[in-house]
Parts: C-alpha cells; sequence; structure tokens
C-alpha cells in the first residue's frame, strides 16, 4: 500500500552530498537543539561516517570507521542495521516527531541480502549479528533469539540499495533492557575522535542519563551501485537523542545553555570531521529565545509546506582562531515571556499513539493500541504488534473500532481491514507477530483490540523479581503524511541533517512506537519444589497402591478379631499389635491357612443366609492389614 | 423407551437450554476447571478462525483440536454462530440418550448371565443380583446422572469439546454392549488420534470382540492401527500437512501448555526440574495409559464395560489436561454398577471431597489470581485433594466388584469356627 518509490530515491543517495571518491572516508558531527513545548529540550547528536570502500577486500583496513562494522560486511551477508538503546518515552502529543524513532529499551533490526541466503541461514546470521552487537554496545542484545524476532512483512522497508534482489528482514526489541552509562562509553568508542573531542565530549553519562528521555542509536547500511559488489559505500550513523526538562534545574528562569545542558562548554570540533555544526531551531519553542552568542547564519527550511528556522554555528569557523576554547551557547528568554511559556500550545502532530492493557487478573487481558488521525484527510495506517510467546493472543478477537472526535465513546462501528498478517506463536519457540493496515478517516482515532490469556510458565522461567511482570514490547505504527508538519525525520535518500533541509516529497513515511506493556503472569510458589513432587507423586501412589492390590491379590476369609468397641481401647490396643507384629508373625502366617480351609468348607455347605448387614468387612480395615503385612 | 425417557431428555435440554442464556455460561467457558488448552471453545473459535483465514491453526500454540473437527464445524461457527449453544445441547443430550440405550442393553446382558449363572449363586445374595426392576431403574439413574449432574450441565454451557469427546465415548460405549466392531473400532480410533488417552479402551473392546481366541485378537488390533492411520491420513487432507499431530498429540505426551487444570500435571510440571522433566513426563504419561491397562484387564476380563468404565475413569484423573466434563461423564457410568454399590463405603468421603474440592476451587483461583492474597499452592492444594476423592472413588469401585464377586458365590455371611469372618485380599 505505500509506494515504493523512495527505493528510487536511494539511488540519489548514492551520490547524496558531496561526492566520495574512491577510498574516501568522511565524518561528520552535527548537533541540532530544538526547545520542545512544556520546557523541554530536545537536543540530536548525529555522528556520520561514509567510507566509499570499493572492493571487499578493502574492510580489512579502516581508517575512520571502526573496524568491527567493516568486519560485519565482512562475515554477515548483513546490508542494513539498526540498533536503538532508549531509556523513558517519546511524548508525541508535546514533542511533535523525533528525528530518529526509537522505542523503550533494545531495539534492533537488520536486513540480510546475499546470494544463496536461506531463511535459516538468516536466522543463524540474525542471533551472530546480536551476539556481536552484545559485546559492542554491551547490552543485553545477545537475548535477541527466535523467540523474540519476528520476519516483518510490510511495515519495515530497506534503505540500502540495490535492494531488489532476494533480502530477509528480522526485528527484535527487548523492552526490559535498561539503557545506562556502560552502554554510553562504548557507544563513544565506536567514534573516529572518541569521547576526547568534538560533539562527543558534550556526552557525559552524569548528564546524559538525567534526562527525561535518552536515546543511543546505531545505523549502518550499505549502498552499493547495482549489480556492482565493487562499488560500495558503508554508511556509519550514530545518534543520541536526548530530552532535557528544563524545571529539573531549578532555576528561576528557563533560559539554558549547552554548559547547563552537559556539565561543560564545547571544547571544539573533532579534528576528523569533515564538518561540524550546530543547528539550534528558532521558531515555534524556539521563538521566545535569545541565543548568545549570535548565529552566524540561519537556514529556512521548507518541507511538505511546514516552514523551520535553523540557526547555525559551524564549529569549524568557531575555532578557527587558535585562542578560542570552549564555546558555549546559550537561549535567554526576555522576562515578560517567561509568564507566557506555558501557553505556546504545542501544534498536535497529525498521528498519534497510545497502547494500554485492559482486564484485571493474573488470568486474561485485552491489549489495546489507540491510533488517532487528527489530519482533516483519511490516512494509511500500519500497525505491527510482537506478541511475546508468554501471551497467547485469539486472533479471532482482533478488532478495529473507530470514533470520530466529536464523540466521547467508541461505538460499534467496525473498521475494515486492507491488509492482515499474522504467524501465530508457539510457546518458548515463536512470538505472535501481527501486522494490519487500514484506512483511517479524517478526524478519527481507531480502538485495536486483541484478547490475550497469560500463561502459567516454568518456575525457572520467571525473571528475579517476577512479581515485576513480563512486558510486551512497543507496537509500531506506521503512516504516510500528505504534508511535512512536525516531520523533523532524514529522508531516507539523505545522511546529514542538512539532508533534511527543503526536502518535500510527494509523502512522509511516518513510523511510531506506543508504549510497551507489562504484564502480571500467574506465578507459581518458588519455594516448594520438592514439596509439590513429593505431593503429586503421593497421589499417584495413592491409586497404584490399592489397583495393584486389587489386580494381584486374591481373596481370603480371615478370622475376624474381635476388635474393641471403645475407641481408647481400639486405639491401645493397635498400639499393642503392632508391638506384637514381629513375634506374632507366625501366628499371622499361620491364619490365612485355616481361613482358606474353612473357606473351602464354608463354600461346600453353602450354609443357610444370615442376616445381609452390619458384618460387613470394612476397606479401612483391609488397608490396615495391608499396611501391617508392608 | 418409555415416555419418561423423553421427558428426561427434554428436561435435561431445557436446563441447559436456561442456564446457556444466563452470564454463567461465557464464565464457565472460561474457568479453567472446565475449559483447558485441549477443549475450550475460545481455542476452537480460533482454530476455526485461522482455518478460515487461510493461516495453519497448528502452527501457534493455541489450537489443538483435531482438523476434520475444524472443517466440520466450520460452517457452523462461521454462519450459524447464534445456534452454537443449541448444537452443544443436542449433542449432549443425545450422549445421555446412547447411555441410557447402553445401559438397558447392558442390564438385559447382564440378566441374561444371571439366567444362566444362578444356580452357582449362593443362597442370600438376592440383593446382589440384577432383578427385574433394574432394567427400568439403572437407565433412569444413568440418564438422571448424566444429564442433571452440575458438572456436564456447566460442561455443556461451557461449550468444551468435551461435550464431543463425551459422544464419541457414548457411542463407543453403546458400540461395545451392543457388539457392533466397525463402529466402535472407528469412533476409538477417532477419539485416539484427537486426544491420545482413549487408546486403552482398545483393552475392553479386545476382551468382548476377541472371544478368547488370540488370532481374532491380533486381528482386531490391526483393524484398529489401520483405523487410526486413516483417521490420521483423513486429518491430513485437511491441511495436506502433518502438524496437526504434534500439535494434537504431541501437545498432549509433551505437556507444553502448563495452564492450570484439574489434574496433576500442571503444577508438577511447573515446579520440576528441567533434567527430571523427560523422565518424569514418560512416568506420568504411562502412568495414565499402560500402568494400570494391564493388570486391571487381566483383574477384570470379565466385566469388559466395569474395565471400560474405570480406564475412562482413571483417565480423566490422570490424563494431562483433564476437565470437569470428563469427570461428569464417568460419575454418569457409576449406576452401571449399583449392585456393587453395598459394599462401596467410602460414598460419604468422596461426596465430601468432590463438595468441598469444588467449591474451594472457585475461592482459591480468586484469591490466588485476582485477589492476590493466595498464590499457586492453594489451588494445586485443591486439585490434588479432588484427584485423590476420586481416586478413592474408583478403588472403591473396584474393591466391591471384587467382594460382590465373592460374595456372589460365596454368600454374604461367612462363619468360621461359629463368628463372623472377613473377607481380606492376600
Amino acid at each position: 500500500m505505500f509506494p515504493r518509490a523512495f527505493v528510487l530515491l536511494l539511488l540519489v543517495a548514492f551520490n547524496a552530498g558531496s561526492p566520495l571518491g574512491r577510498d574516501d572516508e568522511r565524518f561528520h558531527e552535527e548537533l541540532v537543539v530544538r526547545p520542545l513545548s512544556g520546557d523541554h529540550v530536545n537536543t540530536y547528536f548525529q555522528f556520520t561516517t561514509r567510507w566509499h570502500y570499493g572492493e571487499k577486500d578493502n574492510l580489512y583496513h579502516t581508517q575512520l570507521t571502526p573496524r568491527v562494522i567493516a568486519e560485519l560486511l565482512q562475515q554477515f551477508a548483513v546490508k542494513e542495521l539498526h540498533i536503538g538503546l532508549t531509556q523513558g518515552l517519546w511524548r508525541y502529543e508535546t514533542w511533535g516527531y523525533p528525528i530518529v524513532e526509537a522505542t523503550s529499551g533494545a531495539e534492533m533490526w537488520a536486513w540480510f541480502s546475499g546470494f544463496n541466503l536461506t531463511n535459516d541461514e538468516v536466522d543463524r546470521q540474525w542471533k551472530e549479528l546480536a551476539n556481536v552487537f552484545s559485546g559492542v554496545l554491551c547490552a543485553s542484545l545477545n537475548f535477541v533469539d527466535n523467540t523474540n524476532s519476528i520476519a516483518p512483512r510490510h511495515l519495515i522497508r530497506p534503505q540500502f540499495m540495490p535492494a531488489n534482489g532476494r533480502k530477509f528482514v528480522r526485528y527484535s526489541t527487548l523492552p526490559r533492557e535498561i539503557v545506562c552509562t556502560e552502554n554510553l562509553t562504548p557507544w563513544k568508542k565506536l567514534l573516529p575522535c572518541g569521547s576526547a573531542s568534538g560533539f562527543a565530549s558534550l556526552l557525559n553519562s552524569g548528564h546524559v542519563h538525567n534526562t527525561k528521555y535518552h536515546s543511543l542509536g546505531l545505523k549502518v547500511r550499505v549502498l552499493c551501485e547495482d549489480h556492482d559488489e565493487d562499488n560500495c559505500i558503508v554508511e556509519l550513523t550514530q545518534t543520541a537523542n536526548l530530552v532535557y526538562d528544563l524545571r529539573l534545574f531549578e532555576l528561576s528562569n528557563n533560559d539554558f545553555s549547552l554548559r547547563r545542558l552537559f556539565g561543560m562548554g564545547l571544547n571544539g570540533f573533532c579534528e576528523l570531521a569533515q564538518s561540524s555544526k550546530i543547528y539550534v531551531q528558532r521558531n515555534e519553542q524556539g521563538e521566545r529565545f535569545q541565543l548568545v552568542p549570535a548565529p552566524m547564519h540561519e537556514v529556512k527550511s521548507t518541507r511538505g509546506g511546514h516552514t523551520v528556522v535553523y540557526s547555525v554555528y559551524d564549529m569549524h569557523e568557531q575555532f578557527k582562531d587558535a585562542g578560542e576554547r570552549l564555546f558555549n551557547v546559550a537561549w535567554l528568554s526576555p522576562k515578560s515571556e517567561n509568564r507566557r511559556r506555558n501557553l505556546a500550545k504545542p501544534v498536535m502532530p497529525p498521528v498519534t499513539v497510545h497502547r494500554y492493557l485492559l482486564g484485571h487478573g493474573q488470568e486474561r487481558g485485552r491489549i489495546v493500541t489507540e491510533v488517532t488521525n487528527s489530519h482533516y484527510d483519511a490516512l494509511p495506517i500500519m500497525v505491527q504488534e510482537v506478541i511475546p510467546w508468554y501471551v497467547h493472543a485469539y486472533l479471532h478477537t482482533l478488532s478495529i473500532r473507530r470514533k470520530p472526535h466529536r464523540l466521547n465513546e467508541y461505538g460499534r462501528q467496525r473498521l475494515p481491514f486492507k491488509l492482515l498478517h499474522y504467524t501465530p506463536g508457539k510457546q518458548r519457540e515463536l512470538p505472535s507477530h501481527l501486522e494490519i493496515g487500514f484506512m483511517l478517516p479524517g478526524q478519527t482515532s481507531a480502538l485495536i483490540t486483541i484478547d490475550v490469556d497469560y500463561l502459567l510458565l516454568k518456575w525457572l522461567e520467571y525473571p528475579p523479581d517476577a512479581n515485576h511482570g513480563h512486558y510486551i514490547g512497543a507496537a509500531i505504527v506506521s503512516s504516510q503524511l500528505p504534508m511535512g508538519r512536525n516531520y523533523t525525520a532524514l529522508p531516507a535518500e539523505g545522511h546529514l541533517f542538512e539532508h533534511s533541509f527543503n526536502a518535500t516529497r510527494p509523502s512522509y513515511v511516518l513510523s511510531l512506537h506506543t508504549e510497551a506493556l507489562i504484564v502480571s503472569l500467574p506465578t507459581p510458589d518458588f519455594s516448594m519444589p520438592y514439596n509439590v513432587i513429593c505431593l503429586a507423586c503421593t497421589v499417584v501412589a495413592l491409586a497404584f497402591g490399592p489397583i495393584h492390590s486389587v489386580a494381584t491379590k486374591m481373596i481370603i476369609v480371615g478370622r475376624q478379631t474381635s476388635a474393641p468397641k471403645n475407641f481408647v481401647k481400639k486405639i491401645f490396643c493397635k498400639i499393642f499389635r503392632r508391638g506384637k507384629a514381629a513375634e506374632g508373625a507366625g501366628e499371622t502366617e499361620g491364619a490365612p491357612t485355616s481361613g482358606a480351609t474353612e473357606f473351602a468348607s464354608t463354600r461346600a455347605a453353602a450354609r443357610p443366609a444370615g442376616g445381609p448387614s452390619g458384618d460387613q468387612p470394612l476397606l479401612e480395615d483391609l488397608d490396615e492389614e495391608e499396611e501391617e503385612q508392608d | 423407551m418409555d415416555s419418561k425417557f423423553f421427558k428426561l431428555l427434554l428436561l435435561g435440554g431445557a436446563v441447559r437450554f436456561y442456564f446457556c442464556r444466563t452470564p454463567l455460561a461465557p464464565m464457565i467457558g472460561n474457568r479453567v476447571e472446565f475449559a483447558t488448552p485441549l477443549n475450550s471453545h475460545k481455542r476452537m473459535q480460533e482454530g476455526i478462525f485461522l482455518l478460515q483465514s487461510g493461516i495453519d491453526p497448528y502452527l501457534g500454540d493455541l489450537v489443538h483440536e483435531s482438523p476434520l473437527i475444524l472443517s466440520a464445524l466450520s460452517g457452523l461457527f462461521k454462519n450459524y454462530p447464534q445456534f452454537l449453544a443449541m448444537f452443544y445441547i443436542i449433542l449432549d443430550v443425545l450422549t445421555a440418550a446412547l447411555l441410557y440405550a447402553m445401559s438397558h442393553r447392558f442390564v438385559q446382558q447382564k440378566q441374561d448371565q444371571q439366567k444362566v449363572e444362578r444356580k452357582e449363586y449362593a443362597k442370600d445374595t438376592a440383593e446382589l443380583q440384577f432383578n427385574s426392576l433394574d432394567k427400568l431403574d439403572i437407565p433412569e439413574l444413568v440418564i438422571v446422572a448424566y444429564l442433571f449432574n452440575p458438572l456436564t450441565v456447566m460442561n455443556c454451557i461451557g461449550m468444551t469439546s468435551t461435550v464431543l469427546s463425551n459422544l464419541f465415548l457414548a457411542f463407543f460405549f453403546y458400540c461395545l454392549v451392543k457388539r457392533l466392531l466397525l463402529p466402535s473400532l472407528l469412533v476409538l480410533a477417532f477419539e485416539t488420534v484427537r486426544s491420545f488417552y482413549p487408546i486403552v479402551l482398545i483393552a475392553p473392546l479386545l476382551l468382548i470382540f476377541s472371544r478368547n481366541s488370540i488370532k481374532r485378537g491380533v486381528v482386531i488390533s490391526l483393524l484398529f492401527a489401520v483405523c487410526c492411520l486413516g483417521v490420521a491420513v483423513a486429518n491430513y487432507f485437511v491441511l495436506n500437512s502433518w502438524n496437526f499431530l504434534d500439535g494434537t498429540l504431541g501437545f498432549i505426551f509433551y505437556f507444553r501448555d502448563l495452564q492450570p487444570n484439574i489434574g496433576l500435571f500442571w503444577y508438577f510440571f511447573t515446579e520440576m526440574f528441567e533434567h527430571f522433566r523427560t523422565m518424569f513426563l514418560i512416568t506420568f504419561q504411562l502412568n495414565a495409559t499402560v500402568l494400570y491397562l494391564v493388570p486391571l484387564t487381566i483383574k477384570l476380563r470379565k466385566e469388559p464395560l466395569l474395565l471400560a468404565t474405570v480406564l475412562v475413569a482413571l483417565m480423566a484423573v490422570f490424563r494431562a489436561y483433564p476437565s470437569l466434563g470428563d469427570v461428569g461423564f464417568y460419575l454418569a457410568l457409576l449406576p452401571l454398577w449399583k449392585r456393587c454399590w453395598k459394599f462401596m463405603s467410602h460414598g460419604f468421603v468422596v461426596f465430601t471431597f468432590f463438595l468441598v474440592t469444588l467449591s474451594m476451587m472457585g475461592a482459591l483461583w480468586h484469591l490466588w489470581i485476582y485477589a492476590g492474597s493466595a498464590n499457586a499452592n492453594f489451588y494445586f492444594g485443591a486439585t490434588l485433594a479432588f484427584s485423590t476423592g476420586q481416586i478413592f472413588l474408583i478403588t472403591d469401585l473396584l474393591f466391591a466388584h471384587v467382594k460382590r464377586e465373592f460374595c456372589l458365590f460365596n454368600g454374604q455371611k461367612i462363619l468360621i469356627d461359629g463368628e463372623e469372618a472377613r473377607i481380606v485380599l492376600k
């Protein structure tokens, strides 16, 4: 349902920006600062390395590109790789759309393409790839395997070239992953200048992890000329997307500066960088600030009918003179503006998403994904859900209900599916994978619901702190916007932030992540495996014993032991008998034989009927007898 | 077949019809005691939906119904969902009717047998013999026990596929009593491929039809194997894939879904140490199938129907995913052994066990899953006690039968040296 036109656009990408000669390696660093509504500031770092490596053999000799990335292309048939490590939730309603999308926790997807590549081979490579980056980024990506990976059918599209051969894609999220310092440090080590100089020196873990939202990203893609493996570019983009909450700085006003945000000013640029620029958004929420020092020049970008003004600081110019040290930019708001700062309402983005769980208890529930279209026209919407194996989803309960904005409640009106792809999940093996596509009318919300059952797992399958709950990863909602409002993502063919300036296209592919969910599965008692095994086996033995004796023993008539009627005497008698059991063994041996003879005689005699009841041998007695004999 | 029979059937149907329109019905359909992963209505719906959407239902592990059933019912589920409840009620009433016809015939056979053996019976044993009234009483008791047992009623309104299993089993019993070899083989093969455990019922079938000839027994066994194969192949052609074997039989054997139920498996294998799992899996499956099969077959070779009853009951206790619908079915067979009741001494204990544990289950489940104030052990305790109660009932029936046999030929009152003797198993 989405045109593949952008694949053609990728061809442009091959030569986009400054043309690369053979064996040419370029590094760019960019920083975008966007004041957001509600006293938030978004800072976005992007470090791009492009290397026209030509032949594959050249991959053994890297300069700016990290060695591990080059080896990746040697070892695996991977053509495109995305990894995101995120903490926090991007608020679409107030912050608009981010420049790069990410979901809370770890997210990873990769495209594979090559000759003679089979599905199994891709599965194997995918697992190894995850293990490699588990080590490179110190993240738990080694938990990525078939039990939490899917092969998206429609939603994730390739951005590598040539993308017309046989290709495979794998996608996985680890929503439980906690992103922290140990991920940031190795991530910074992939940069040519490390964290010593350039924009990366601003990324100090103490400040990065204080933010409301931080997301580290890594994207690798290969751009080759059609049918020419010897003419390739590898492009590595590292991004860090942070959202600061100014209120947490406890300032009287909401002025801020680079030093305030990152703890220090900028000490220069990375000497290996081709370009090193800071972009500061000046309109919308940025309008109320004054910049000190004043920017050198401004760029006006009109994209899809939406205009954004950026001020640009070029670090190469800034640090031209040898004496300059520690560059700082301050955002100052006039005093009178302070009052009104919260009045500037954010523009509602055209599509927003939410997700939540319905139902209570640990037995079953319902996953609800809500997609709101505030555009006036209908938009195509695609939703991809990965439902982990420990939750059973019932496809027949899947429904999309709609609600026009003027109404408060969802009616019975259903929206028809335009597209439905489903692979059912299997316990401990496969997640359920659902992709649906539909047209969402303008000014309408859609409520996608699916019923789920929560499973009881084996006791060793629960993570530590089992009652914390299990995560269900975020759903991805994708759409195609006809206009560029709020849209800031880079075009597929561009690799620098400046390539998004004036990049008007017929449509803009948008992809959003919903919230991740936590379900609390029923838990067993972790402390008593032995007891359970013993008790269950006892019950089995309860059946086995009597059935065994019914099947193997013969009926014998024995002498009625004169049991005392008194309860106390009965017990006394029992104890006494048990004590005598050993010495009286011969006696008990003798009794049945006489009984048996008697039995023969009674049979022969066939005496007249006596009282039919009252003298029934009780089963309890029989059981006791057995016990004694055992 | 008198008017009373039809009245009872109608009344049974009416009871079910009334309850299936109350909010009780969806609640029962979601209760773990009735709806297991194997028989739940929701999973059947899912299977039929996937089948109709062109997705192999056995790729996932939600659907464990056999493909033949899925495709047979898919038209009904799709086009007339409002008549589904009616359909299940009719099937359940049909089961009752089959049980009635079966027990009628069974009593008649017993009476014929008695006529031959009468001379050997001891004199004071009139009350242990089937009398002329039993021909009316016992079938009536059976049908009442099936139609008005709350367990079967709730099983029916919960629309579990145990209703189908019960129908097939009732038909199997009917064929056994009527001495119809081929239909009984076919229905048994179908049930076996569907839910594995009924394979044990081949023993009573062999006892009845082989008539002490080993050659005939071998032929029947082979015939059974061929029937199973035929059913499997027929299932294969529904989807043109063998995936269903792993989805039905494999799922049962390997016990992949640990959802709580009334059986012994779920908590045992939840708490199992992983390296012992295979061993205990095999042990428990053996326990549910062949462990009691041979000894009981030898012991009860003269009473194939009792053997079948006991095997069905043991199956309901020890199978991997038992439900209360299975329990309701074998409880309805107990009136066939009305003449053994005299020797059944655990009646009160078992009844109390059933009453207490069944009412505790709901409460403890709520405490564990919804209130969070109890844990899994509580519910496990209730299911364990329920299983124990059932086991008491089964062993009691067996002991009672053995004693009745003995007393029938030796009289009820036996004196040794002028003292009353007691009967002992040794």
